[in-house]
């Protein structure tokens, strides 16, 4: 929808697409900070929540649907409520660390992210490596399907090999974890 | 100036429909709860030879109305050694959770409205079952929040067994669906029930593997919304009322809202993936008639629910783990393999 005030005419879904962009990208930085400043862990870990779903928000926005619900089953789900569930197991205290060291953290952290601002202002627009896949195609068969598409055949080796390490990965948990174990005596009468 | 909002609402119909469809689902959910407690109540009083609330009201319909002022004016008590951010922040995002991940839910098939081709969902996402997944998957946080932030062993004991249940079920409920996914070919949720409307392929329910599917998803369903026989979170006899024990008034409600509309999304769940959605087969094609029958197959499967609350005992915790990693887990992995292989050959 076009806006024309005379001297100065703008598209409102453009100004209203973009500062949901920024303000959830925003949010998404403030609670990455959150993450390094906050002494109590739980808390930490709810920021790293949000921060999660703030690039799930993002991934959605840019129009990547598959990965957005990725994003949220595997990372927001399921990772991160082992980390709660591990505090909570252990009892969340609040520690009291050096205030040096967040210092130090969180200006080198709004440095980083000032310096890619500069960088991203140089460079202008990113534009997407498309392959294969142009947006209509997208759009046609669909976000899932073209993300299979190109894995399964492109990539079909690395892909292959990344399984096989974490097979190896899941085998090893189960030995790491069962064989050490004793299970306790049963007194004989 | 009349002409100036004609033309604003021509020109964005979609944006409009949105918010209009975001609302009524949002206000219909919540208004189908103090329903469905009711409906609860009454059949379990059948189910054990009692009345049931029948004293407010014709057929006791009175009762959710009064039940829910009661709720919003009680006293609303925090103890001292609560955290009282998270103690407000985890009901909230129960029912949130619960309601966004109605959104994705196609109730019927497209129709013409004014000339606009819509139909009855509030977001129809290309990959829209794994959007109900990733969002019902978050509704875990309220229920640990909870436990975490009453600052009492028996929450804690609750949130806990939520999390470490939710986990293992999610499992069996992703590989049930995985089957019905290979079966279809699709991630979206109308193509799952278009797929279900002529005879050759009708009811996936019908399909061998898809049949074993049906169950899992079904128990791996009734695990995930916390219903007995699987309602060890608030299992009464040991954790007193689990993750919510400190909860009073609107905050407790709010647990239960959550709940049961997690048990809707779930009978409209199993409705799309299994029993053809809103294809009744023999009844004439037309939206209004497709979203009755959508609407009495979840009601059936909410009756289902609530009778197999009424049956079953609860089991014992560590058997509630067996039962899902050594037995459902294997099964749906088998199944997936067999469906798989059906599909190919």
């Amino acid at each position: 929808m076009l806006i024309d005030l005379g001297w100065f005419s703008f598209d409102l879904f453009q100004i209203t697409y973009d500062g949901v962009l920024l303000a959830v990208g925003g949010t998404a930085i403030l609670a990455a900070l959150g993450v390094v400043l906050c002494s109590s862990p739980i808390y930490s870990a709810l920021y790293l929540i949000g921060h999660m779903i703030c690039l799930a928000i993002l991934f959605l926005m840019y129009g990547a649907e598959f990965i957005a619900a990725v994003q949220l089953i595997v990372y927001a789900g399921a990772v991160m409520i082992l980390f709660l569930f591990i505090i909570a197991l252990l009892g969340g205290k609040k520690e009291s660390q050096s205030f040096d060291f967040h210092k130090f953290m969180a200006l080198s952290f709004i440095g980083t992210v000032l310096a890619e601002l500069a960088l991203s202002a140089r460079v202008g627009p990113t534009r997407p490596v498309t392959g294969i896949f142009d947006e209509k195609l997208i759009a046609d068969v669909g976000n899932a399907k073209a993300i299979g598409l190109e894995l399964y055949s492109k990539h079909l080796i690395p892909f292959e090999l990344a399984s096989c390490l974490l097979l190896v990965a899941g085998v090893g948990i189960i030995c790491l974890s069962k064989f050490t174990y004793k299970p306790p005596q049963r007194r004989s009468n | 100036m009349i002409d100036g909002i004609f033309q604003f609402i021509d020109e964005n119909t979609y944006l409009l429909l949105g918010i209009i469809k975001a609302v009524v689902i949002a206000s219909a959910l919540l208004g189908v709860v103090p329903l469905l407690v009711w409906l609860e109540r009454r059949l379990m009083g059948r189910f054990q030879v009692r009345l049931g609330p029948n004293r407010v009201g014709p057929y006791g319909l009175g009762q959710p109305i009064s039940d829910s002022i009661k709720l919003l004016f009680k006293e609303s008590i925090i103890q001292n050694s609560a955290d009282k951010f998270l103690f407000h922040l985890a009901p909230v995002v129960v029912v949130f959770t619960a309601i966004v991940s109605f959104a994705m839910i196609p109730m019927t098939g497209h129709f013409e409205f004014f000339d606009v081709k819509m139909g009855l969902w509030a977001a129809n996402v290309n990959s829209g079952i794994l959007f109900v997944f990733a969002i019902s998957g978050m509704g875990i946080y309220g229920m640990v929040l909870a436990g975490l932030s009453s600052n009492n062993k028996y929450s804690l004991m609750g949130g806990l067994r939520s999390s470490a249940q939710m986990i293992s079920y999610e499992l069996t409920l992703g590989l049930a669906a995985l089957c019905v996914i290979v079966h279809t070919g699709s991630l979206n949720l109308v193509d799952m029930v278009e797929r279900q409307s002529s005879w050759p392929n009708a009811l996936n329910i019908l399909n061998p593997p898809l049949m074993i599917a049906f169950v899992l998803f079904f128990i791996a369903g009734i695990a995930e919304t916390n219903r007995a026989p699987f309602d060890l979170p608030e299992a009464e006899q040991e954790l007193v009322a689990g993750f919510h024990t400190e909860y009073t008034g609107m905050k407790f409600a709010m647990f239960f809202m959550g709940e049961y509309i997690n048990m809707v999304t779930m009978s409209a769940l199993i409705t799309i993936l299994f029993l053809g959605g809103w294809n009744s087969y023999i009844l004439p094609d037309w939206a209004v008639v497709g979203f009755f029958v959508f609407a009495f197959k979840v009601s059936a499967l909410l009756c289902v629910f609530i009778w197999l609350r009424s049956t079953f005992p609860r089991i014992r915790y560590d058997r509630l783990m067996t039962f899902g990693w050594k037995f459902l887990v294997p099964i749906a992995i088998i199944n997936l393999f067999l469906g798989a292989a059906i599909r190919v050959i």
